[in-house]
């Protein structure tokens, strides 16, 4: 039986028609056209088709549309602002945080809500951090680099 | 949790959100059979994908107000909702201060991502004996209420966890709370799996300890999980640490009765010689830090 769904994505609101057994990470991709959200291992474990609902990281391959409703999600194309890249995207290009770039929404959205809610993050914390996302290309070095860089900006933005 | 199958889509069933716990329970009276409870999804979407479970009705029960609680009354203890999730376990300050062997399983669960979905009653619903829950609540001797339109029953988690992937679960009942009674004045406890980090742990313990230095006053807890196919206390082994005595003598007498009681099982992650090494090591670990502080 489908469904109606409303929900906030990137700023904007959606009504989107969904059957009971979709998952948000299709919803996102196929009815939203958001293709950063990635569907590489379907099964929570890669961590790629991390987005942001109501401001809290989860794995969208892990929750079915129909749950989401009323919900407010990001992702990564909703952190650019007027085509401005946000600090977390410039340090993660500034340091070459990524190879291939297909898990680097993931990583982008994680490391900008891990800085947002602490951005005095030790390095162990950042790895422990981000260990629920993989990484093929193994740029793990330089994605702590970037958040290291970025910290700032979120020191900066926080009261 | 993967079995490796191939499906990775998820089979067709009636997504339900009910309001209220009556309709919660009315539903399961109806449909109790060929329905499956919904929070946070780590487990259930998880399974539906690999076949474990295809049931015709999925009641999500995130829309109830206070399902989601954590709230400590002190001198009563802990109580927590069925949808409270890991994070919020984890970040809540009493859990911090007073239930530590919690507070480390909740922060220990895999990672922020699976940590802000996952819920502790899931995590004991999914009964698989690595699970960060069934230890550390074993430990505090904490209990879940399950209701249904007849019953309501009280079960500690060892009582509820019947084996691997099996639970005392009836198909019209869901769980309403986890409650967890006061820890024993001025203790402190700890939890450890062999791996922080790793789906298949194999040795969970939650240790507790108050009174370290007077042994007439001194109370240890030990709680096994993942080294057997149900979560376990010792008594016989926590008795002995209430004789005066050097910490490493009495260990050495307790550490048979433990590997006794908890009897190690050989399987494809590892075997009981394995296990049993880890128990020791990992039990002397964590009794050194509460005893000693180190």
């Amino acid at each position: 039986m489908p469904l109606e769904i409303n929900l906030k994505v990137n700023g904007k609101d959606e009504k989107v028609i969904v059957k009971d057994n979709e998952l948000l990470l299709d919803v996102l991709r196929d009815k939203l056209q958001l293709k950063s959200v990635k569907a590489s291992c379907w099964r929570g474990e890669c961590g790629l088709c991390t987005v942001l609902l109501n401001g809290a990281p989860v794995k969208s391959c892990l929750i079915l549309a129909a749950e989401v409703e009323g919900g407010e999600v990001t992702t990564v194309e909703g952190l650019s602002k007027d085509g401005v890249l946000s600090p977390i995207q410039k340090a993660f290009v500034e340091n070459g945080a990524l190879q291939c770039g297909f898990c680097t929404p993931a990583f982008v959205l994680l490391s900008h809500h891990l800085l947002a809610i602490n951005p005095d993050m030790s390095e162990e914390e950042i790895r422990e951090g981000i260990s629920g996302l993989i990484c093929r290309c193994g740029a793990y070095k330089q994605i702590v680099s970037a958040i290291k860089a970025a910290a700032p900006s979120y020191k900066a933005s926080s009261p | 949790m993967s079995f490796g199958s191939p499906y990775l889509t998820l089979p067709e069933f009636q997504y339900i959100r009910p309001k209220s716990l009556q309709e919660i329970l009315e539903l399961l009276d109806r449909h109790g059979e060929e329905a499956r409870i919904l929070a946070g999804g780590v487990a259930l979407i998880s399974f539906m994908k690999e076949r474990l479970v295809a049931p015709t009705y999925v009641i999500d029960i995130k829309a109830l107000k206070g399902f989601n609680r954590i709230e400590h009354t002190p001198g009563k203890g802990l109580s927590i909702g069925p949808t409270t999730t890991m994070t919020e376990i984890a970040a809540y300050e009493p859990v911090k201060q007073r239930y530590g062997a919690l507070h480390d399983a909740a922060s220990l669960v895999g990672d922020i991502t699976l940590r802000n979905r996952a819920t502790l009653v899931g995590n004991i619903c999914e009964a698989l004996p690595w699970n960060d829950g069934l230890a550390s609540l074993t430990l505090f001797d904490a209990q879940l209420t399950l209701k249904s339109l007849q019953s309501e029953r009280l079960l500690r988690v060892e009582e509820f966890i019947k084996g691997i992937m099996e639970t005392d679960l009836r198909p019209d009942e869901v769980i309403t709370s986890i409650r967890i009674p006061e820890p024993p004045e001025n203790s402190r406890s700890i939890y450890v799996k062999t791996t922080s980090r790793s789906e298949f742990s194999i040795a969970n313990i939650g240790a507790l300890v108050s009174n370290p230095k007077t042994p007439k006053k001194r109370l240890v807890r030990l709680a096994y999980a993942a080294a057997a196919p149900t979560p376990i206390r010792v008594p016989e082994a926590e008795e002995v640490f209430r004789r005066p005595g050097k910490l490493s003598d009495l260990m050495d007498e307790a550490m048979p009765i433990i590997i006794e009681k908890v009897a190690p099982m050989t399987d494809m992650h590892a075997s009981s010689e394995y296990r049993t090494h880890l128990i020791d090591i990992l039990t002397r670990k964590v009794l050194k830090e509460l005893m000693e502080g180190k």
